[in-house]
């Protein structure tokens, strides 16, 4: 028998060893990262609340006046399982009446929100459907219910107004045709299949992540996008601070 | 005395990057994202900030943090990553500053191309998406070669987004699918959602799982609106010039913490 063949085993069963204590030891490692990580956000959550109870009680005077003004369009996300209660949907946009906001676009992904639209207009004093008033000044609120259907489907659909357009103008010898293809004409075919094509100001996203969920994509491009947490714990103060934090915002839209 | 600097120096960056190695194989225990896009934004705030004088000097020091992002991803073993480097809204700008941008452009793709033809660029694919119509016919060319030698590659896929933003990525996707129906025959006269997709400047990556803006801004301006339903967003204050290990090491903690619900979110149909 060989010396070497004992010393190899012994040598290759001592790597083995290593490796798996290098992997659980790296695992632990990332847990406690992780924890780590976790404290801090509620450190900076405990913080976040205790301003926004200031906010809300009027002690931070920077947010005693909002130049409201300046949003003209203001949109809200809300995760699936939010939207399921109708309540807190209807205690937010209560908010936004007291603060003078006119317009909300209401969004989540499975159009929970659209199907209740009903109770909700009339759980919301003052509230209107957005298409009704059309561009017309209202005391109260104009709503829009939105869903992922209003999305990349939407642009599918009016991309096929656009097609249509683009066949009738081909003509014979001269491939190219009118050009329909401008944002103008895209714009044009979204209403067409009655989608908005208000840019909303200021998204808010009330949920786990900061992700806008499918939001209308088209109507997404200077949109400043807020995360708030999640609706079941939402905080006035909070509401208004992110709204204030938006009329100090100044866009360059890239120039 | 200079050799004993340029030696303290080498072992300072051999301990350096010793440890960053140890640091990314801690981050991958657990989930990386598979894309992650950056809108490289505060290159002006940085130079304006710092009195760098030229209007390409914020610009110069973002090439540095482009340089280092991209090493880290690569490090990370990260598949995609996309770089936000020149938005149709930036032809607005000065023409001195948009000139200044494409000549700098143009000077890291010459400088890249020469890394590649000497095989310094560690299996690293580039490609370059967005209207290329719109940039010059040196650039293009340039930008064109640096893709044909990199295309064999097949380490991290960097996409560089030059004259893009989604509204005009949407309707010239659409205008493109129009055109190829009418040239296929076969098929309906009708189009799809998949007909419009795959004409997108980006449909040669996935979805990003992570979208990172620097410059502390909350918005997307433009930038893949269409592609980021269920990435997870991330703003840091960090001008891009600034941006560096600890930022990129800390979104992805976030998107770690997340991933489960981000998951979930995409098995979900949302479109």
């Amino acid at each position: 028998m060989d010396f070497n063949d004992p010393m190899l085993a012994l040598s290759s069963w001592i790597g083995q060893v290593s490796f798996l204590i290098g992997d659980f030891g790296l695992g632990l490692l990332w847990r406690f990262i992780h924890i780590v990580v976790t404290l801090c956000h509620i450190v900076s959550g405990i913080f976040e609340a205790v301003e926004s109870y200031a906010i809300s009680l009027g002690l931070i005077q920077k947010y005693s006046s909002i130049d409201i003004e300046k949003l003209k369009c203001l949109a809200v996300v809300v995760d699936i399982e939010a939207a399921r209660d109708v309540s807190k949907v209807v205690e937010l946009l209560q908010w936004l009446t007291t603060i003078g906001v006119k317009q909300v676009g209401l969004f989540d992904s499975q159009g929970l929100l659209k199907k209740s639209k009903d109770m909700i207009l009339e759980m919301v004093p003052r509230s209107v459907l957005l298409q009704e008033t059309g561009e017309k000044d209202t005391s109260g609120i104009a709503l829009e219910f939105i869903s992922s259907s209003d999305n990349k489907e939407a642009v599918v659909k009016a991309a096929n107004i656009l097609f249509q357009k683009y066949l009738k103008s081909r003509h014979p010898g001269k491939d190219e045709g009118e050009n329909v293809f401008t944002e103008t004409h895209l714009n044009e075919a979204l209403r067409v299949v009655g989608e908005s094509v208000h840019v909303p100001d200021l998204l808010l996203v009330y949920g786990p992540v900061r992700s806008h969920l499918g939001f209308p994509a088209w109507r997404l491009r200077y949109t400043e996008i807020v995360h708030m947490g999640s609706l079941k714990y939402m905080r006035y103060g909070s509401l208004l601070k992110a709204i204030h934090k938006f009329t100090g915002v100044r866009q360059n839209y890239g120039v | 005395m200079r050799e004993h600097v340029g030696k303290s120096s080498k072992l300072f960056n051999g301990f350096t990057s010793i440890m960053r190695r140890f640091i990314f194989k801690v981050l991958c225990v657990g989930p990386i994202p598979n894309h992650i896009s950056f809108i490289m934004d505060g290159n002006r705030r940085f130079a304006k900030k710092h009195n760098l004088q030229g209007p390409d000097a914020g610009h110069r020091a973002g090439f540095v943090s482009v340089t280092y992002v991209l090493q880290y991803c690569q490090e990370i073993g990260v598949p995609y990553v996309t770089l936000y480097a020149f938005g149709i809204d930036n032809f607005k700008r000065e023409p001195e500053e948009v000139k200044c941008m494409m000549d700098l452009m143009l000077e890291k793709i010459e400088l890249t191309i020469d890394q590649a033809i000497s095989g310094n660029l560690k299996d690293l694919k580039v490609i370059f998406a967005g209207d290329l119509n719109l940039l010059n016919e040196r650039l293009k060319v340039a930008a064109q070669s640096l893709m044909e030698l990199t295309e064999q590659n097949r380490g991290l896929v960097a996409v560089v987004i030059v004259a893009y933003s989604t509204s005009h990525e949407i309707v010239q996707a659409i205008r493109e699918s129009c055109v190829r129906k009418c040239v296929d025959g076969d098929s309906p006269l009708v189009l799809e959602m998949s007909d419009v997709e795959e004409c997108m400047y980006t449909s040669i990556v996935p979805d990003p799982d992570l979208v990172i803006r620097s410059g502390g801004i909350d918005r997307l301006s433009n930038f893949m609106t269409w592609q980021s339903s269920r990435s997870l967003l991330h703003t840091t204050a960090a001008l891009w010039p600034e941006l560096g290990l600890w930022h990129l090491v800390w979104a992805i903690l976030k998107f770690q913490r997340m991933h489960d619900y981000l998951q979930k979110k995409k098995k979900q149909k949302l479109d």
